[in-house]
């Protein structure tokens, strides 16, 4: 068995697993949760290619998250348009927006840049709070938008039950995975690495760093308004405390940093050991403990920046790989004997 | 009329404790090159300090600042020390951790809710301390004691602070090393001795700043977030690290949030400070007086 055939396998097995879950488990409170799980590895794995592969530190991609909920909500609701296509717009827009902030932002270092998106963020979620209506667009101020679950099926983005959100996200989250991958064996990903770590001597070697810096920034907001529009349909209830929180917006960087930015495998890990968490703790210590979760979150940041700058992707992999080689090393020892 | 200016001078008042809060991030910033996410919850820590040493021992409110200083210096010390020095020993080649700043994050979440786990999520205030709900009557106009109070004591402390870092002996040995790390512990300054002093330093004006809001102002485990967000935007805005921009920052805020809702829905006024700083971020990042850095 060699080390190709291996990591084929287990690649394999990861797929078996993911798409066979729903049928083992049944219930519908863990599947809420593994749903929750792959939204915030998708929104994670978005943010890394600008947080992660740029080498700047956005906190404020909830904005993101609620332009693209309030886009495809507010077209659903007042015009009948179906969440899918309001996605789309959403993402168009968000990208704008994304444009936008990075034009000015991408010239200032670290604190200024996480900073300016902060105050973006927090702009919009005042704006969204304070404007019930905005030209012909119900906006309805800090009540919210609520989507009447009247029409289920697939063009209207709506279900009774959990299942098809569940292989909903998790194509969006294998399709953001592989478009990750792509990148970063690409230009752009050379690009965004060498202008991340030393941005004067990338440009010295002619890499346009500001344009690889916006369009990671472009493909990022697209990318998070999409689960916006997800997170709406999954909830059917929006209001701007909880699609453009700050609280939302540290929690994407949070989960990304701990499990590793700028690497593939980073983000995903770190939801996976982070979400189950926060979810169980909340169920179990939620009225004895409130913010247990935040408290351990905040630990265990602490302590990954302190001894594995690179998050705990770094060890985790260090270990698949030595596993990995002996496994290798054994079969071929056999089968040569 | 006479509103508008009972508003501007409350807003000034106001202003100059926010400016007041805001003095320990510009600092911290001047020395260390990072920002301090976890000042808002310093901040929040001091309040509870001061809230209990008042409330069991029925002290004047301000007296309780012989206790609160030392106690926020000696905090702000260790944590720098024992939490963020490390990352300063293992980055010593980058000019801005990031790391620091998601470190102090942590920090953030880790007060914040350990707070909220103690004391439970209750708002507390000091009912029947001296200075609650009095006010001065100017003419027409009702002047609130405790805020001007606080004004007093803001210009204070940021003129006891520009005469440490010009005169004193510790004063230079930190400007120096904000300067020039290298060029400064050539000479014998050990650059994390004046960074533990400098975050101290900023901890223990985040008391002076707690004890003059605790007359007025209710305090509960995030209460820090309102004055985190409102002190990056205050530093931004006076240009980071200068001291007279802090409080400069911070009287423009104050009066936006007080003048303001005379012409608009006072919802709306947070609007505006956001997109002042945005303004300020975008066409002068060094802020009104700050350094120019190359950004």
């Amino acid at each position: 068995m060699t080390r190709r055939s291996i990591n084929q396998s287990a690649c394999l097995l990861v797929a078996v697993l993911a798409l066979g879950l729903p049928l083992v488990m049944r219930s519908a409170t863990y599947l809420h949760i593994l749903i929750l799980l792959y939204f915030y590895a998708y929104l994670t794995t978005s943010w890394n290619l600008v947080g992660g592969f740029a080498g700047v530190l956005p906190l404020g991609h909830a904005a993101f998250v609620g332009i693209g909920a309030y886009t495809s909500t507010i077209l659903y609701l007042q015009y009948g348009v179906s969440p899918w296509l309001g996605m789309l717009v959403g993402g168009i827009l968000a990208t704008l927006v994304g444009i936008l902030i990075g034009l000015p932002t991408f010239k200032m270092r670290g604190a200024y840049f996480a900073l300016a998106t902060i105050a973006f963020a927090e702009g919009i979620r005042v704006m969204i709070e304070n404007i019930d209506r905005l030209g012909p667009f119900v906006i309805n101020g800090p009540r919210g938008l609520q989507i009447p679950p009247l029409k289920l099926g697939l063009s209207n983005f709506m279900f009774a039950v959990k299942e098809p959100y569940y292989y909903i996200i998790l194509i969006m989250l294998a399709a953001v995975l592989l478009l990750t991958y792509c990148i970063s064996r690409s230009k752009l990903g050379y690009y965004l690495n060498a202008g991340g770590e030393e941005p004067e001597a990338a440009m010295a070697l002619g890499v346009n760093v500001a344009r690889a810096k916006l369009i990671a920034m472009a493909m990022s907001s697209f990318l998070t308004a999409l689960a916006g529009t997800f997170y709406a349909q999954f909830t059917l209830y929006i209001h701007p405390k909880s699609v453009v929180s700050l609280d939302l917006s540290f929690e994407i960087a949070f989960i990304a940093l701990i499990g590793g930015r700028g690497s593939i495998a980073g983000p995903v890990l770190g939801a996976l050991l982070l979400r189950p968490v926060s979810d169980f703790s909340r169920i179990y210590f939620g009225d004895t403990v409130p913010g247990l979760h935040l408290i351990i979150f905040g630990v265990v940041l602490i302590l990954v920046m302190l001894y594995q700058p690179r998050g705990l992707q770094e060890p985790l992999t260090r270990l698949y790989n030595r596993l990995v080689d002996r496994l290798a090393g054994t079969e071929g020892g056999e089968a040569s004997a | 009329m006479i509103y508008l200016l009972e508003d501007t001078i409350n807003g000034i008042l106001m202003g100059s404790i926010y400016g007041l809060t805001a003095l320990g991030l510009t600092v911290i910033f001047g020395v260390l090159k990072v920002i301090n996410f976890a000042h808002g919850s310093l901040l929040m820590v001091a309040m509870y300090v001061t809230y209990w040493t008042v409330q069991m021992s029925g002290i004047h409110p301000y007296l309780s600042l012989v206790v609160v200083v030392p106690v926020m210096f000696v905090f702000g010390y260790y944590l720098q020390d024992i939490v963020i020095k490390p990352i300063f020993k293992a980055e010593k080649e980058v000019r801005e951790p990031i790391t620091v700043i998601i470190v102090t994050t942590g920090v953030w979440y880790i007060l914040d809710n350990l707070t909220l786990l103690i004391f439970g999520p209750q708002y507390r205030n000091l009912q029947d301390n001296a200075l609650r709900g009095k006010m001065f009557v100017l003419g027409d106009m009702l002047i609130s004691v405790p805020k001007f109070w606080g004004f007093v004591t803001a210009l204070v402390t940021a003129g006891l602070l520009y005469w440490f870092l010009q005169r004193t002996r510790i004063g230079r040995a930190i400007r120096a090393t904000s300067l020039d790390r290298e060029a400064s512990s050539l000479m014998g300054i050990s650059p994390y001795k004046v960074y533990n002093l400098a975050f101290g330093i900023g901890t223990a004006t985040a008391g002076v700043a707690a004890v003059t809001l605790i007359p007025f102002y209710n305090v509960f485990p995030t209460v820090g977030v309102l004055f985190d967000i409102k002190g990056f935007i205050i530093v931004v805005l006076g240009g980071l690290g200068s001291i007279g921009g802090a409080l400069l920052g911070g009287i423009i805020i104050g009066l936006i949030e007080s003048v303001g809702p005379q012409f608009m829905a006072a919802t709306w006024t947070e609007a505006i400070v956001y997109a002042l700083f945005l303004v300020f971020l975008f066409l002068k990042p060094s802020g009104l007086f700050g350094v120019k850095y190359d950004w």
